[in-house]
């Protein structure tokens, strides 16, 4: 018993001077363990493929968030309709929010991390691994900024242009929130795309799962386009830099600009020539993917250019530049057909843009001898018509599940009378067909993995198209090589000389935004460009930012515009009727024949609807507001709006809660 | 019951033939004598005192006037005990007889000092309640005893005021923690934990990884004098758990017993099927949709419910060979069919303890089996607990405590029954769906049966392990020397493997992954091990110097925290048989492991010094390192002082001591220091990486991400506590009243806040920094009262405490309502003045008409009949949320808080000839809730498959020609898959006060008489229950305990209302 009491004294005495005496401080010196501090990353080339690829940030099918993806992306424009509206077609329902909305930061500010820390690394030679990759890498986070500072410029125009991270206090971020007018912002965009090029390759490693060159040349006349045309329709607005009621007049720093080719007709013209150049870097480099003009029946049906969007596996296809992948073994899949291609999704083309669709021999629909075969039926209305348009519509009886199912599948009279439920409900009866695919598994929830187009060089042609008309105001040799391989690949004539020939605005009028700029109709040739581009990009997301440029709302203000579905009102009426008489069709859940042969989707519902008259448009829209915390946040007392550098776009009040004032 | 005393007295019924034996001749033999007498104390007679012949069963209790009369063994003593009174003992053969032959005895009984004696457990040692200055509440054993719960964190719930326990997570899950802390609200949560330290003899620990039966006593110190002799770890109070030790004397047995059945306190209702479907078609017509089921689909559901269809009848044909599962027309009540389980449990104890003079022991086991409600993939929880303690004595100088506690954890569940079944359980559990296809197939695509019950499991095992050793060293008399070692190990294991759930095709063959079913198979596993290392050195010296005593307490303490943790899964079985990681295929394993640790080093010191226990005064100071801020700002002195007047003791008084024994005013204040922020290396930045984590395949794989570092604030530093508190303690009438009132307040300065606002050009999360001040106000009141009436003994304990708290700087430059307001209450709500449901579209016409100025088109449009009026309280003609700060708010105001005020705990017990019964009730007095999502609301805004329907949701707003008749006069206005009239409001707003009997028990022992026969000293028998009873004036939907938490608005797993029957017994 001695003993052990002696041990534990002894022991205890030993911990209280090994407690005491090997100095707390050691003892209290505890740095992470499983952590790695920024001084030991971003220093090889795998630490770079890594930190890009987190960056990647585009408009593919979300994972569980959004069902649909860039498929629905022209819903609410006049291409694509669901029931229900968008606010920004309800003057006065589109409101300055009190926070968030597209002031922001936070996707910019990892790109300007990686931008700063990188290239004085990669100067001194510090970052190892193979050269070639690392240079693509930083090439990609360059493609990356531009990307992001492009969403800026669409949603709000003049927007602060800032190139490295900032620290935490207050002046340094107020200082930095001047917005820089929107052609130097574009500017920017295309030095940063140019950097890009500079760095990037045509084969990294991923192939086309990763952005390349050629992508980022695309994308470069994408902006170049879009900016362009923005300053030759919108000019004479306050939404143009140095034009009348410019907000950013209003503001020391941006009092007085000087457009850096000294004149708005200067940077038309140098937007466009870049457009054009970028353009046709891509367009000469990529061909199009085949239509063999075959509408799936039987697995031995091939059609390329349907399957480009159809498939699991996109890399094959030469005229995508960059493609997302996805694998339900790894847990990323979508649900896009299980919602969309094999339901009905709740949306669909309007019959504004199916009309809009050529017939193959070249004429619209409404010229003499077209041939047109009426629209009584889906069916009908793609006879002989614009293969893209009996491509990626859907009909009654084709087919739409050929494997992992016992018979095949076929697609059904489309359903306009149950609730918008998101899946089964057709909103105006032509359904969606792009994006497809025939595995019947892949339509069950969560198990989609049909690869998704970020990039593909038929935009290429269509952008070199309009730039150089815009520029030139012809179509020159190029053009009119791109236009033709465009059209003989949708299985229209060639000759766009004939259908420009037999165009009548006013009939276009009825069916196309798009046939306005400024509130006024455009020329057939120019109208003809801008109806390859709609045609081309069926439910491929890329309508509304056309629109914008265009200034292709104008007509809306004082002309409400009525969206309207299929012919339900005629034959297709008994599509409907129930096997023990009388029909699924009520006053609630489809609109009255009285107002129209077509399904009219904001005409089913007269209570507080405020769409019921039609789509109008307020001029102000054609920019999102700031939201009101951003004033306050950079104001100098917290309160006072007009002590922040930050000025609102025209047309909107800096106050929360409240719609345009001033434009109409 | 009777079986058991049956095969126990047969056991030994040898024995107790030989003691009745035994009995009848000491009986037999011996030559009674009449006692009568009057018991008194200082005031006069004492009715119901009790008389006890010691070493026999008989005995007596005094009468009204004071007066009793018995039979005895002229040499026999007498015990005479009384609650508040010494127990006295008179020899018979002391005394003189009265000429009859008889005893005639006139007892004073002294008031009981055990009282003032009373010691409570205090920061490194004890201190006499009477002496104490600082804001201690205490716990004894018998406020926990025969309480059917899980732990001992659920029967404190109430007990002392001012400690707070409320639901947390998903609510009563078994497994789920509740949140505890002490005095309100001590820090806004932004970066720093203002939870209690939890100390277990000393060391910290775990609650509810205790044998509840082990406990002894708990002292809670709620005020920075108490609990700053611990520093750094306790700037929100510290909760102090003594365990039960051996006493000498022969071994003495204790066995505990009980068989629980629970059920749901509450469950809601759902929507019978009929009125379900035309109430999600209301709603989407409401909002200018079409029906969500049509004609068809609401005929069929109507038919089956008649009874017009077969029973089975439930579905017709889809497309693809399925069934049409979103179409189906069953009705089901899926919260009774999913918490379906009323399951029985059980607790058993075993305790022994005993020993010399020198060494005793103690050694105890505890097995507690609770299974839960879940019908289907049960849900099980085993707790295992065994305790040893030896204390000794080595030597005059040296005496020895070790003791060893082992506490093993087991819980297990259905793998789906994760986070999103709760969702899944209100959102997809329509009443339409049905459990069986015409088939009699589970449908696995609209129910989770098959998901629960073939889905796979997830079992978690945590153990405890705590070693402490403590050695004494009395070198002299009033000076010891106490070395502490302290050591836990608490290993914890997860394994857990999904299956999919299949569904079946309408042929009955074919099958399909169900829409209920996870992607991948997998199995996962999660280690961790954290090694807690905590050596305390002190030594206490006291000395009296005529009538001034003092206490001096210096020590040292230091604390190292490791944690391990390696995880795996794998996709991918080979067989379902084996749900083991190396039997799962998958290419592309996910792993990932960490190593963290933290430290702490403290020298402390406390001096108290009294004078005649009249004035009292204590003072600590305690020096304090931690490894979670860099060496510039890492040591920190806590200093603190408290006094204390006990004016019973002064001269005086002395003409009312005998009514008011104790009258006692005492002070506090002190500063600690919080060190407990959220992450262990607030000081440190790092990149975030994934190993391929990436969402983006390249090449077919899942690439490594990484991104950019966080910011930390260059100026991040401790956050500073003080505290103030004023106390009374009283205790009158020989202590049977007594009284206790503590108020308060506690600063909580430069705390770690929500990240400022900063313009948005900063693109990334502004750290957190130390810009945050709060201050909390309150009072607790503890007031007893505890007699006997002849032998009827009662007690009743009221416990009431409040606080409210203000954030007394924020950085919140643009005043907006959406985060804190500098001085403002937390947890108020801002929301809009209803005027009514419009019932008709006139009445809203009008009410539009009278908003000239954008009417109600900020909250929505297509405004109707049925719809909410919202009132235009700032008269700028119509109605918004303005910028939603405070120069703006719109038409909001402050509507309510949610804060709970006012929470109380009363305690009534009373025992009676060996009956004795508890009540306990514990509850808020004021609380408002307002409550969003779809348990409340039914349809929300985020569409049909977030909405659900219950019978509440029938109340809803209907006009004339509704096929479930109008109900103009509705509380719930018109049901719509949009949430414009759901905004915070008056008319919703809930009133979430409520009382609820958290026990009832009532109890029997057996007479001694009976029981001493069989060799039991002690056995009592008892029911008991928990929840049994709720008043509120909460929506049905809602359980008062867990409104603000779970999922949607309130989709928790149900708390539970146990019954249970138990005995208890002693050798």
């Amino acid at each position: 018993m001695k003993n052990l009491t002696n041990t534990l004294i002894k022991g205890l005495a030993y911990c209280l001077i090994l407690s005491l005496f090997s100095s707390c401080e050691k003892h209290l010196e505890r740095p992470p363990l499983s952590d790695i501090a920024p001084e030991n990353y971003l220093n090889d080339e795998s630490h770079l493929a890594a930190y890009s690829i987190a960056r990647y940030n585009f408009r593919t099918q979300a994972l569980q968030a959004d069902n649909f993806g860039p498929y629905t992306d022209d819903t609410h424009t006049d291409n694509q309709a669901t029931r229900g509206y968008n606010n920004r077609f309800v003057p006065g329902q589109w409101r300055v929010g009190s926070t968030g909305g597209d002031w922001s930061f936070g996707n910019i500010y990892p790109l300007n991390y990686f931008i700063q820390t990188v290239l004085p690394r990669f100067a001194e030679g510090k970052i190892t691994g193979n050269t070639t990759n690392v240079k693509h890498y930083i090439g990609e986070v360059y493609f990356l900024r531009a990307f992001e500072y492009f969403e800026k410029l669409r949603a709000l125009g003049d927007f602060p242009i800032i190139r490295t991270t900032l620290p935490d206090q207050k002046n340094a971020l107020v200082e930095a929130s001047k917005r820089m007018p929107r052609t130097e912002v574009a500017r920017f965009i295309l030095s940063d795309l140019d950097s890009a090029i500079l760095f990037l390759n045509n084969n990294p490693v991923g192939g086309k799962n990763r952005i390349t060159q050629a992508a980022a040349q695309l994308f470069r006349s994408r902006v170049a386009l879009f900016e362009g045309t923005w300053l030759k329709y919108h000019q004479g607005t306050p939404l143009v830099p140095n034009g009348p009621g410019w907000p950013g007049a209003e503001k020391d720093y941006n009092k007085g600009y000087q457009f850096k080719s000294g004149s708005l007709e200067g940077e038309i013209d140098f937007f466009l020539t870049e457009a054009m150049a970028s353009a046709k870097v891509v367009a000469d480099a990529y061909p199009l993917a085949a239509n063999t003009k075959v509408i799936r029946r039987t697995l031995s049906d091939n059609n390329p250019y349907f399957d480009m969007f159809g498939s699991a596996d996109l890399s094959t296809y030469g005229e995508v530049l960059l493609w997302r992948a996805y694998s339900t073994a790894l847990g990323l899949a979508h649900s896009a057909n299980h919602y969309l291609q094999f339901n009905g999704g709740s949306n669909g083309y309007t019959r504004g843009y199916v009309d809009n669709f050529l017939m193959q021999n070249g004429l619209p629909i409404y010229a003499a001898g077209s041939g047109y075969a009426g629209d009584d039926s889906v069916h009908l209305v793609k006879v002989n018509r614009d293969w893209r348009l009996q491509l990626f519509m859907k009909a009654p009886g084709e087919v739409k599940a050929l494997t992992n199912v016992a018979s095949p599948q076929y697609e059904g009279y489309p359903n306009v009378w149950t609730a918008s439920d998101g899946k089964n409900n057709y909103a105006t009866g032509y359904a969606i067909k792009k994006g497809l695919s025939y595995d019947y598994t892949q339509q069950q929830l969560s198990q989609n993995v049909v690869g998704s187009v970020v990039f593909r060089a038929a935009e290429a042609y269509l952008n070199y198209m309009e730039a150089s008309y815009e520029k030139t105001g012809a179509v020159d040799a190029t053009a009119a090589g791109y236009w033709r391989k465009l059209r003989e690949r949708a299985g229209v004539n060639t000759n766009f000389d004939v259908t420009v020939a037999a165009t009548q605005m006013s009939e276009e009028a009825k069916n196309d935004w798009g046939a306005y700029s400024r509130g006024v109709l455009i020329t057939p040739t120019l109208y003809n460009i801008r109806r390859e581009r709609r045609s081309e990009f069926i439910a491929d997301g890329m309508r509304w930012n056309d629109l914008l440029r265009w200034r292709a709302l104008d007509q809306l203000v004082n002309t409400p515009y009525q969206i309207e579905g299929f012919k339900l009102w005629g034959p297709m009426e008994k599509w409907y009727n129930k096997p023990a008489g009388g029909t699924n069709l009520t006053a609630t859940n489809v609109s009255s024949k009285t107002l129209s042969p077509y399904l009219r989707v904001n005409q089913i519902n007269t209570s507080g609807n405020l769409v019921w008259e039609g789509y109008r448009w307020n001029v102000a829209h054609y920019l999102s507001p700031i939201a009101i915390q951003h004033f306050l946040l950079s104001s100098s007392d917290g309160s006072t709006v007009s002590t922040s550098p930050i000025y609102q776009n025209p047309g909107w009040p800096t106050a929360a809660d409240q719609g345009p004032v001033g434009l109409k | 019951m009777k079986e058991i005393l049956l095969r126990f007295s047969r056991r030994i019924k040898d024995k107790l033939f030989l003691l009745i034996l035994l009995f009848s001749y000491s009986t037999g033999f011996g030559q009674q004598v009449n006692v009568r007498g009057t018991v008194s104390d200082a005031a006069g007679p004492l009715p119901g005192v009790s008389v006890k012949v010691d070493g026999t069963s008989s005995g007596a209790a005094t009468n009204g006037s004071g007066t009793f009369s018995l039979k005895a063994n002229p040499n026999a003593s007498l015990s005479f005990t009384f609650v508040g009174y010494k127990t006295q003992k008179v020899t018979l053969s002391a005394r003189n007889r009265t000429g009859s032959g008889d005893y005639v005895l006139n007892v004073t009984l002294q008031s009981d000092d055990t009282a003032l004696d009373e010691v409570v457990v205090v920061g490194f040692g004890t201190q006499k309640k009477v002496n104490l200055t600082g804001a201690v509440g205490t716990v004894d054993s018998k406020a926990l005893e025969s309480r059917p719960v899980q732990n001992a964190v659920q029967a404190l719930q109430g007990l002392v005021p001012g400690l707070n326990i409320s639901a947390s997570g998903n609510g009563g899950e078994l497994n789920s923690g509740r949140s505890i802390n002490i005095r309100g609200t001590g820090t806004i949560g932004a970066g720093s934990k203002g939870d209690p330290l939890v100390l277990i003899d000393g060391m910290e620990g775990d609650l509810t990884a205790l044998n509840p039966q082990d406990i002894e006593s708990i002292s809670v110190l709620k005020d920075a004098a108490s609990s700053s002799i611990y520093g750094s770890r306790a700037p929100f109070g510290v909760i102090l758990v003594t365990t039960k030790k051996g006493s000498s004397g022969a071994a003495k047995i204790n066995y505990n017993t009980s068989f629980r059945r629970s059920s749901p306190v509450l469950l809601p209702d759902m929507m019978d099927s009929y009125s379900f479907v035309n109430y999600f078609n209301d709603a989407s017509r409401n909002g200018g949709g079409g029906a969500v089921f049509d004609d068809k689909v609401v005929d069929r559901v109507l038919k089956y419910q008649k009874g017009e269809l077969a029973p089975n009848d439930v579905v017709e044909l889809g497309s693809g060979g399925k069934w049409n599962y979103d179409f189906t027309n069953a009705d089901v009540d899926w919260y009774s069919e999913y918490y379906g389980n009323k399951p029985l449990s059980q607790e058993h104890s075993l305790s022994m303890n005993g020993g010399s003079e020198k060494w005793q022991y103690y050694a105890s086991a505890n097995y507690l089996d609770q299974d839960g409600l879940m019908k289907y993939g049960r849900d099980e929880f085993n707790r295992y607990t065994l305790t040893a303690k030896i204390t000794g004595e080595l030597s005059r100088f040296v005496r020895l405590n070790y003791s060893s506690r082992f506490v093993r954890q087991d819980y297990s569940r259905a793998t789906y029954m994760g986070d999103g079944f709760y969702d899944n359980v209100a959102r997809r559990a329509r009443p339409i769906r049905p459990k069986y296809d015409p088939n009699g197939i589970l449908m696995a695509d609209v129910n989770y049966i098959d998901a629960l019950e073939n889905g796979g499991r997830r079992t978690e095992q945590q153990d405890w392990l705590y070693q402490q050793v403590r050695t004494t060293i009395t070198p002299v008399n009033n000076w010891n020397i106490i070395g502490e070692l302290n050591y836990r190990v608490n290993p914890y294991y997860i394994h857990e493997y999904g299956f999919k759930s299949l569904a079946y095709m309408a042929d009955g063959v074919g099958t399909y992954t169900a829409t209920t079913s996870i992607g991948n198979e997998y199995v996962y596993d999660k280690a961790y091990r954290s090694n807690f290392f905590n050596p305390n050195i002190y030594t206490d010296f006291t000395h009296s110097v005529g009538k001034n005593n003092f206490k001096v307490l210096l020590g040292y303490q230091s604390e190292l925290s490791k944690y391990n943790d390696l995880t795996a899964s794998r996709n991918d079985l080979i067989t379902h048989e084996v749900p083991v990681i190396s039997q799962t295929t998958s290419a592309t394993p996910s792993i990932s492991g960490q190593y963290q640790n933290w430290a702490t080093t403290g020298f402390f010191g406390r001096l108290n010094y009294d004078l005649d226990g009249r004035y009292l005064l204590e003072a600590n100071l305690r020096y304090d390192g931690t490894s979670r801020y860099r060496k510039d700002m890492r040591w920190n002195w806590f200093p603190s002082f408290s006094a204390g007047w006990n004016i019973a003791r002064e001269s005086f008084w002395e003409p009312i001591v005998n009514k008011i024994g104790t009258f006692k005013f005492r002070g506090s204040y002190g500063e600690l220091g919080n060190q407990n922020t959220d992450v262990w290396y607030p000081t440190y930045v790092s990149i975030p990486t994934g190993t391929s984590s990436g969402n983006w395949l390249v090449n077919g794989v899942r690439p490594n991400t990484a991104g950019a570092p966080g910011l930390i604030s260059s100026s991040l530093t401790w956050e500073t506590i003080r505290s103030w508190n004023g106390g009374v303690d009283i205790g009158a009438f020989n202590d049977r009243l007594t009284a206790t009132f503590d108020i308060y307040r506690r600063y909580t300065d430069n705390m770690m806040g929500p990240a400022p606002s900063l313009p948005a050009t900063l693109g990334t999360a502004v750290p957190n920094t130390n810009n945050t001040d709060l201050r909390t106000n309150g009072w607790e009141l503890s007031l007893g009262w505890r007699d006997r009436v002849s032998s009827f003994a009662y007690g009743v304990r009221l416990n009431l405490a409040d606080n409210r708290t203000v954030v007394t700087k924020y950085p919140n430059e643009t005043n907006s309502l959406n985060t804190y307001l500098p001085g403002y209450y937390t947890n108020e709500i801002w929301g809009f003045q209803t005027i009514d449901i419009a019932r008709s579209q006139e009445e809203m016409n009008a009410h539009l008409a009278s908003l000239p100025n954008g009417g109600q088109n900020a909250l929505g449009s297509r405004w109707g009949a049925g719809d909410i009026m919202y009132a235009d309280l700032n008269g700028d003609g119509k109605i918004s949320e303005g910028s939603r700060t405070i120069s703006d708010p719109g038409d909001l105001q402050i509507i309510g808080n949610s804060a709970p005020r006012y929470t109380f705990g009363l305690d009534l017990d009373a025992s009676w000839k060996g009956f004795d019964f508890r009540m306990f009730w514990q509850g808020v007095a004021k609380r408002d809730f307002f409550p969003g999502g779809l348990t409340f609301w039914g349809t929300t805004g985020a569409g049909q498959f977030w909405s659900t329907a219950f019978t509440e949701h029938m109340d809803y707003f209907r006009l004339e020609d509704n096929l479930m008749g109008p109900n103009p006069d509705a509380y719930y206005p018109r049901p719509l898959f949009g949430d414009k009239n759901q905004r915070t409001q008056t008319k919703y707003l809930q009133n979430a006060a409520y009382a609820r009997l958290k026990n009832l028990q009532l109890g029997y022992t057996l007479p001694a008489s009976v029981t001493k026969n069989i060799r039991i000293s002690n056995l009592r028998f008892y029911v008991s229950g928990e929840n049994l009873v709720t008043i509120t004036k909460l929506a049905k939907s809602l359980d008062p305990e867990s409104v603000g938490i779970g999922r949607q608005g309130g989709t928790v797993y149900p708390l539970m209302k146990v019954v249970s029957a138990g005995l208890s017994l002693n050798f």
